[in-house]
């Protein structure tokens, strides 16, 4: 069946955006890692992941998220979460990503304590 | 059981399906008042436990089906999703630290999900030969 994810990078001085938008699954997570390593390549070290807060997110599409927090965790790049909704914050949360990946609740909170 | 209501759906094992299933199991649960939040909980759920039955019951046999039975009583909706495979082991706690680390591959939060989200679970085989999870939501909680 077809699954669409939208991925879009903007940069707001020294952070990249990366807009999410769609279905985040392991089917379409490589378009988000692509756009991930496009601005690692660029030497961008402050990343916000933006999500749409309708955005369908699967346990493929966490994995995805998970291993673009390790690759943080291991170069010392920042990696900050804003635009999920409640329900997949709590998701986030429980699973330990948070402590890895900081959700704020828009993108001006964020893009002020990076 | 008095008051019961059963419905069944067949979803092909193709990953994407599972949002089938997910919408079929939240438009009942709306039909019965769930609150917002407990939706939520149920899709996600019900997702994960169809993409289990997908991936791993059915190893992405397009030819196979999983099945998705849902049963309405006054206080709970069951959900059943049933796979061809050969049963489902009950898995480990995944552990974020060792997936952070890279040594455990990012993967495997499925079931820990289903577990964490849903007031019963069980993970069961079927006599013919099937996996089937077997999840339970009650419309109060205690």
């Amino acid at each position: 069946m077809n699954q669409s994810l939208e991925v879009a990078v903007r940069k707001q001085g020294e952070v990249a955006l990366i807009d999410i938008k769609g279905d985040v699954t392991a089917v379409t997570g490589e378009h988000i890692e692509r756009a991930y390593q496009q601005v690692c390549g660029e030497g961008v070290n402050k990343v916000l992941l933006c999500f749409d807060s309708g955005s369908y997110i699967n346990s493929g599409g966490i994995a995805i998220i998970i291993g673009i927090a390790a690759d943080g965790k291991e170069t010392a790049r920042i990696i900050r979460i804003t635009g999920l909704s409640p329900h997949f914050q709590k998701i986030f949360s429980m699973v330990g990503l948070t402590k890895y990946a900081e959700i704020f609740p828009s993108e001006q909170a964020a893009l002020a304590q990076f | 059981m008095p008051g019961e209501k059963k419905m069944e759906l067949h979803v092909p094992s193709v990953l994407g399906f599972e949002k089938v299933a997910m919408d079929f199991a939240a438009s009942v649960a709306k039909m019965m008042h769930f609150p917002e939040e407990r939706i939520e909980n149920l899709k996600t759920a019900v997702a994960e436990a169809c993409i289990n039955a997908i991936e791993h019951g059915n190893k992405l046999d397009a030819t196979t089906s999983v099945g998705v039975t849902l049963t309405i009583e006054p206080s709970k909706l069951s959900v059943d999703i049933q796979d061809q495979g050969s049963g489902i082991a009950e898995p480990p706690v995944p552990d974020i630290e060792q997936k952070i680390a890279g040594k455990d591959k990012t993967r495997g939060w499925g079931m820990f999900l289903i577990q964490s989200l849903m007031d019963e679970v069980k993970f069961e085989s079927t006599p013919e030969g099937g996996g089937v999870v077997r999840m339970v939501i009650h419309l109060e909680r205690d």
